[in-house]
């Protein structure tokens, strides 16, 4: 019995080296689910919990539409693959940590392509666009409908949550590359099998 | 290696691996709150933060500044009637405003970048007791470091900004409402 359990000492060691690990990773869980036609991604990393919800391209446009965004404006935005995001620091009061978040630092790969790419930030979108008639009242809904370039979550339940467009076509299959940075460490966590959502909602994506 | 020291060491490393494994998943849950039940806490500013005056129309069309509301404790609440976080954050707002209009304490709602008819259509259906402030042109909330909405500042008797809240709270919670009741 003794000696079976030297020579598997090789598994034994490995399994022991996943388990002196697992505390040191902070490993991040990444899930998804559909919901109403939608898909939810849910990613909860330390105190971080990222959760990222398919929009149609019908959803964004009807909301920007209602902001007073031109037709073909709106149009352009909803095709841009939008995504509801919202970020929370789930810390308990003082125990936590801040995390920040900079979506410059996100990256995408298109499935089928190896080159990585940015997502469309706002800022983006307001260069575009000033030379288009676009109403004060519709940059301002844009301004805050649109999940920050940067931001820094206290651990006293701070959150927030707006739009992401990740600048593909509908349909588009992709995976993220999230970053944060903690304590000055900068993380990343990669969730795989992303896709922009079409007008036709698919309950078996 | 010598199986003599093996035979101490794997079972050593087996417990203190699986130790360290039930010590993760204890921390893991303990920082876990379910989506539901937000910490009622604000976040201090330090230094508190310095915001210009304005003035801006109320409801009713009358001039609003923030000045006037020197020498108590102010709650400046940023929303938008798109926003479903901020509608979701509203009732407790007013339930909060019940219990401290009486005890020398101010909250303003600031409307971001919508006319008033919208508002006015909105709080048929969303009632707010307390003051809601038009900022139609966005220029008010430029000023002021938010992130998104709703973002909630608290500003104490002088009308310096020394705790902010970023995203949705329960307002009616007394340990959060107590935080602003030790500005008085």
């Amino acid at each position: 019995m003794l000696s079976l359990f030297y020579k598997g000492n090789l598994i034994l060691m490995s399994l022991l080296v996943v388990l002196l690990c697992y505390p040191l990773l902070g490993l991040a869980d990444v899930s998804s689910k559909i919901e109403q036609g939608a898909r939810h991604w849910t990613m909860t990393a330390d105190n971080l919990e990222l959760k990222i919800v398919q929009m149609m391209p019908e959803q964004a446009h009807a909301f920007y539409l209602a902001r007073g965004f031109k037709t073909e404006v709106a149009r352009d935005i909803g095709a841009s693959c939008m995504m509801q995001t919202v970020v929370t620091n789930k810390a308990a009061k003082t125990s936590g940590k801040a995390f920040s978040i900079s979506l410059k630092k996100w990256q995408l790969k298109v499935q089928g392509n190896a080159k990585l790419q940015g997502i469309k930030l706002k800022e983006t979108w307001d260069r575009h666009w000033k030379t288009d008639d676009i109403s004060a009242a519709a940059r301002i809904a844009f301004r805050w409908a649109t999940f920050p370039s940067e931001q820094t979550f206290e651990p006293h339940g701070d959150y927030n949550w707006g739009m992401i467009s990740f600048g593909l076509t509908s349909g588009s299959r992709f995976d993220l590359n999230v970053v944060w940075h903690q304590e000055g460490h900068q993380k990343s966590i990669w969730i795989r099998n992303m896709q922009c959502q079409t007008d036709n909602m698919d309950t078996k994506q | 290696m010598n199986p003599s020291i093996m035979k101490i060491v794997i079972p050593l490393l087996l417990i203190v691996g699986a130790l360290l494994f039930a010590v993760k998943s204890l921390q893991d849950n303990a920082v876990v709150i379910p989506t539901r039940t937000v910490p009622e806490q604000l976040t201090t500013l330090d230094p508190p933060l310095i915001v210009p005056n304005f003035e801006l129309l109320d409801l009713e069309g009358k001039p609003q500044t923030l000045t006037a509301y020197k020498g108590q404790p102010l709650i400046v609440n940023f929303w938008a009637t798109w926003c479903p976080p901020c509608r979701a954050e509203l009732p407790s707002m007013n339930r909060g405003w019940a219990k401290i209009k009486d005890e020398g304490i101010a909250m303003i709602a600031i409307n971001v970048g919508e006319s008033e008819d919208t508002v006015f259509a909105f709080t048929g259906e969303y009632p707010i007791d307390f003051k809601v402030l038009l900022d139609e042109q966005g220029t008010v909330s430029a000023q002021w470091p938010m992130r998104g909405l709703p973002t909630t500042f608290v500003l104490n008797k002088k009308g310096d900004v020394v705790y902010q809240a970023i995203g949705g709270r329960e307002w009616d919670a007394d340990e959060l409402l107590d935080q602003v009741r030790q500005l008085k």
